[in-house]
């Protein structure tokens, strides 16, 4: 057994480090120093599996198919790669991860037993890298800890109700209210007192023609008088 | 009597005043509301309400209202000029239905302009956007406006890609999680439109993808629509208020 335990990625920060079908592990870098020859394969299990794991399961069968997975195989071995694919030590500011679950393409694939297909669920998942020499198993890592994607709700549980109103929409249409109260008060009071001396009445201002005017209405007394006669 | 006159002539010139300020604020108005109607940020089918009471219906009653308060101002310094009651009473009338009107306007505006809250919008990009049997031309619309605010703004969701994730989608239907994570257009694109680096963006990695969301880019253009129609309208109601007690003082001591 190597002491190493596989982690997600911490560094650099990702955004798509867990989601809805995929999660990304570091790369197993100057792990497996000491088996240049053999093949490292990742191995996903559900995490019911774990203890009932058999290392010497083949990758490749029926046993260990990605698309027989998660029912009725618990886990599956998929991201085969070998001591050549992961360089120690590792270049500064290369990103080395593995993304597991990006292959689309081989979902449905029986050929394709150890595809890295996405995620069928949310898990929880735990994962190890299983050195194999030949078939027979010669290094393994321990465990991760549980791996758990992201799900997702509906948008209908969004509420978009009950916001509430703001106090600027408050504000105006209380005071727009208030205002047009006022000048409809003015105008019934206007037409209520329509004829009325209000303010003091003919002296407080008059028509700009005034004097004119009271000439005309001067003539007009006289002349309707003498058309009804 | 000379006093009086005095009196009245700086009555019928403060009314006069009043009356152009009205005339040209109501020319404004109209502009300002054929501007926000001619959609010149392309986010009308994002601010579409439903049920159609929504700040476009407020800039349509604002730009008649601009109009007939220019309109009314004329008559108005007419009516004042000529110390015409009948006329100033036509006016006093008419000037009140448009106080009406803006006022049910800015009202719209404002109310409007409450509900564009990020979770509107999250709600309606998550239902509409992509979705492959468009309903109606509408969600065509959303469809284009969200990838041109995207690719524009370099943003992604409305609070950022962790929308798409959250939330399933009507895009989520048609696109695989492992393939597309969030849509293309929240990726960093070249100059013939391709992601520069389509594993980085699909992981996530700094700089290959959009992390911010677009709310921002929304909400800037929709608050000053929305206030612009409002708060104008507010002002201008207000300046309308004290020029209309002004002229009903000027009418009840306009001898008959």
């Amino acid at each position: 057994r190597v002491d190493y335990t596989p982690v997600l990625t911490q560094s650099p920060r990702l955004e798509g480090q867990t989601t809805a079908s995929t999660f990304v592990l570091d790369q197993p870098r100057c792990v497996f120093e000491e088996y240049g020859t053999a093949d490292i394969w990742l191995v996903v299990a559900l995490e019911q599996a774990v203890s009932t794991f058999n290392n010497s399961a083949g990758p490749g069968t029926p046993n260990t198919s990605f698309q027989s997975f998660p029912d009725p195989v618990r886990a599956y071995m998929t991201l085969n790669a070998t001591l050549a694919n992961y360089p120690c030590p590792k270049a500064a500011g290369d990103i080395t991860v593995l993304r597991v679950g990006s292959e689309t393409s081989c979902i449905g694939d029986g050929t394709r037993p150890s595809c890295n297909g996405p995620l069928p669920g949310p898990g929880p998942y735990r994962v190890k890298f299983l050195a194999l020499q030949g078939s027979e198993p010669v290094a393994e890592t321990h465990w991760s800890d549980q791996i758990k994607l992201k799900t997702a709700q509906s948008p209908g549980s969004i509420s978009t109700t009950g916001s509430g109103h703001s106090g600027g929409m408050i504000a105006i249409t209380t005071i727009l209210s208030i205002l047009l109260a006022i000048l409809l008060a003015g105008l019934v009071a206007m037409l209520v007192f329509w004829g009325s001396d209000l303010c003091g009445g003919s002296s407080t201002f008059s028509k700009p023609e005034s004097v004119a005017v009271r000439r005309y209405n001067t003539h007009h007394v006289y002349d309707q008088p003498a058309a009804r006669l | 009597m000379a006093k009086s006159d005095d009196c009245v002539h700086i009555l019928q010139g403060l009314l006069v005043f009043g009356n152009v300020v009205i005339g040209m604020c109501g020319i404004a108005l109209t502009g300002e509301c054929i501007y926000f109607v001619s959609n010149p940020h392309g986010l009308s089918p994002l601010l579409k309400a439903p049920e159609g009471n929504d700040i476009y219906a407020a800039a349509w009653i604002g730009i008649f209202v601009g109009l007939a308060l220019f309109a009314l101002s004329i008559l108005g310094i007419i009516g004042v000029l000529k110390a015409s009651r009948t006329l100033l009473l036509v006016y006093i009338v008419l000037m009140l239905i448009t106080f009406a009107f803006e006022m049910a306007s800015c009202i719209t505006a404002a109310a409007h302009r409450d509900s564009l809250t990020p979770d509107f919008f999250l709600k309606q990009m998550l239902e509409r956007y992509q979705k492959s049997e468009p309903a109606s031309n509408s969600d065509n619309e959303v469809t284009k406006t969200w990838n041109e605010l995207m690719l524009q703004n370099h943003c992604c969701g409305v609070q950022g890609p962790s929308d798409w994730q959250m939330y399933t989608s009507t895009f989520r239907l048609t696109h695989r999680d492992a393939d597309y994570p969030w849509p293309r257009e929240c990726c960093v694109l070249n100059a013939q439109g391709l992601p520069i680096n389509l594993d980085g963006c699909k992981l996530g990695v700094p700089g290959y993808y959009n992390s911010n969301g677009c709310y921002d880019a929304i909400s800037g253009p929709a608050n000053t629509h929305a206030w612009g129609v409002a708060w104008f309208g507010f002002a201008i109601l207000c300046w309308t208020f004290c020029v209309l007690l002004a002229t009903m003082v000027y009418w009840s001591g306009i001898e008959y």
